[in-house]
């Protein structure tokens, strides 16, 4: 237990230092005057310059003890912070939603496998896990605007101000980890179908739904090591979205910070989705070995 | 005749599906631009006049002359698609293969634990279980040696093509070790075939099916990227042009799909239709690979298991 969960604390930190390691590398332009009419724009590229800005990061951590302050005037880790706890109101609902309703949604499909909705869900869910997020929240608003044209009542589908601004993100964002969770579920009950338990069970004279509750209790190992999948679909699609809904999150301020080669503000975001994801395995990891006893062989 | 085929397609029916859709994408890809109502030159519009002679400039939304509208040039948003789906598929295809021709040499020599490769494949693929792919993507091509490079489109679909290429890696590498557990392999073995006779004779050939459906998968996860980039505005046929004040700025000269959404979070809030029918379409290309994906899966173990 405390093995596992050091090792993956050992991977994390080596996966921050591999990043910090990418994110330095010279990409910042060096403007020469060389007369009022002549300058000369150069991207300098070079291992020199490459340690130099590696030293340079050191030293500001080591000086400021931490992350500094932001062009703002504001500790950058007081402005990330506003921007993860707004992106944090998308992320973890997605993924809890993403969780329970799929594996939930899963059993309801694994149970009327054989049935004409049964098949006609699986084919559905199939179909639309096809659908990229970013089309689904373009064709969402499409939607809204066309029916707001033709007299639904009036109301901002972009921006983070309103109570309701993160739903639409939300939803696009869960569709995808959902329908995953589910057919995975069902796949792994299925799979479970052949076991002796499972005659066993019936043979006691359970139910079907206590049979597959059975079930569904020696599917927890391989549904926890989705949860990984899920958080990181979530956590690569969050900055598309957020941008496409000018939602101001910390997915949308990650990129217009990568892009503005301000590598401090990056990594004050890129650091706490790293460490959701070291979170998500941890737990998950813990998860499993609290609800799974033995590792069946 | 007629039963049997009729039983062929009933066994067969996501392959046929399939099958019909990548027929009719590649149609439009390639005899698409040949359609009557295609306008193959992409005549601009200035402005047209309303019903009260005023003028309207463009973009126009979706009506009956333009389909699917146009853009803020005027130009057919439909022939657009039409024309832009040849370098977009190609685009699409070339990443897919080139990520398979890396992959494979590396998931066969990781099976063989050759200096240390599987350790490496294991560190990348836990570097990107951690950074979503797309963020990877934007530092390494931002750049300056590929950014500046004459040939930056070609390192563009590299580091496209290598970002998930450890996944895929692993995954060949997993058949692989299922493989070489098989009884006919210690007889090639014994033969005393080389290493390389054994990747070719005794591995490939088993592999080709299962590889083209994992290929067809990664074809829609691609084009997803792609699409993904194209919101960022990472396009690979791009042109990088220095300005008069010394900045270098990016000039588009390709009519991709990805490339009409690099307006997208303008447009979002006003034409609409031009991000939607580009993510439409794309869409629709990676639903075809989905269902043809799945359906050579199918026609593939169905057939195995009929021998």
């Amino acid at each position: 237990m405390l093995q596992s969960i050091l090792k993956s604390t050992g991977v994390f930190m080596l996966i921050v230092i591999g990043f910090i390691l990418i994110l330095f590398l010279p990409r910042e332009k060096e403007v020469t005057f060389l007369s009022a009419f002549q300058i000369e724009a150069d991207y300098p590229f070079s291992f020199e310059l490459y340690l130099e800005r590696i030293e340079d990061f050191t030293d500001h951590i080591l000086t400021e003890k931490g992350l500094g302050e932001a062009r703002t005037g504001r500790p950058v880790s007081e402005e990330a912070g506003i921007f993860v706890a707004r992106s944090l109101k998308i992320v973890l609902p997605a993924f809890i939603f993403s969780m329970l309703l799929g594996t939930l949604m899963g059993a309801v499909q694994f149970h009327r496998r054989t049935k004409f909705t049964g098949k006609l869900q699986n084919f559905l869910s199939w179909m639309f896990s096809s659908i990229p997020d970013f089309f689904l929240f373009i064709a969402i608003q499409y939607l809204f605007i066309l029916m707001m044209q033709h007299g639904l009542p009036h109301f901002k589908l972009y921006g983070h101000e309103n109570w309701y601004s993160f739903l639409l993100p939300l939803i696009s964002l869960s569709l995808f980890p959902f329908l995953h969770m589910s057919r995975f579920t069902s796949a792994a009950l299925e799979n479970e179908m052949g076991e002796e338990y499972v005659r066993t069970a019936y043979a006691k004279g359970l139910g079907d739904f206590k049979a597959l509750l059975h079930m569904l209790w020696n599917c927890w190992s391989p549904m926890m090591n989705q949860a990984q999948m899920v958080m990181l679909y979530i956590l690569s699609s969050l900055p598309i979205i957020e941008k496409l809904a000018g939602y101001n999150g910390a997915g949308k301020e990650l990129l217009f910070s990568i892009s503005s080669n301000d590598e401090i503000k990056a990594l004050s975001l890129m650091l706490p989705f790293l460490f959701i994801m070291f979170l998500t395995i941890i737990l998950s990891q813990t998860a499993k070995l609290w609800l799974v006893q033995k590792e069946r062989v | 005749m007629e039963m049997r085929l009729l039983s062929w397609i009933n066994k067969h029916a996501l392959f046929c599906l399939g099958t019909f859709l990548l027929l009719l994408l590649l149609a439009i890809t390639f005899a698409g631009p040949y359609l009557p109502f295609v306008d193959r030159e992409l005549t601009t519009i200035t402005y047209i006049l309303n019903e009260d002679k005023k003028p309207v400039i463009p973009p126009y939304p979706p009506s009956e002359d333009y389909i699917f509208g146009t853009d803020k040039s005027g130009r057919d948003l439909l022939s657009l698609i039409i024309l832009g789906a040849k370098e977009t598929i190609l685009l699409v295809a070339c990443i897919t293969v080139l990520r398979y021709v890396l992959a494979i040499p590396l998931s066969f020599l990781a099976h063989k634990k050759w200096l240390g490769t599987h350790l490496l494949l294991k560190w990348l693929n836990g570097l990107l279980s951690y950074i979503p792919t797309i963020i990877i993507v934007m530092l390494l091509a931002m750049l300056p040696p590929f950014l500046l490079s004459e040939c930056r489109p070609l390192f563009l679909l590299l580091i496209i093509a290598l970002a998930e290429m450890p996944r895929a890696a692993e995954m060949i590498k997993l058949e692989f070790d299922q493989i070489s557990s098989k009884e006919y392999i210690n007889g090639g073995i014994a033969a005393g075939s080389s290493p390389y006779r054994l990747f070719r004779i005794y591995y490939l050939p088993l592999l080709y099916s299962k590889l083209l459906v994992y290929m067809v998968t990664d074809l829609g996860k691609v084009m997803f990227l792609l699409g993904q980039l194209g919101f960022i505005g990472i396009f690979i046929s791009q042109d990088f042009v220095q300005s008069m004040t010394g900045d270098w700025q990016l000039v588009n000269n390709s009519i991709s799909w990805p490339m009409m959404m690099i307006k997208a979070f303008e447009d979002i809030r006003g034409p609409i239709w031009i991000p939607f029918f580009s993510a439409f379409s794309m869409t629709y290309a990676i639903l075809t690979f989905n269902i043809f994906a799945e359906g050579l899966k199918s026609f593939f173990t169905r057939k195995v298991r009929y021998i």
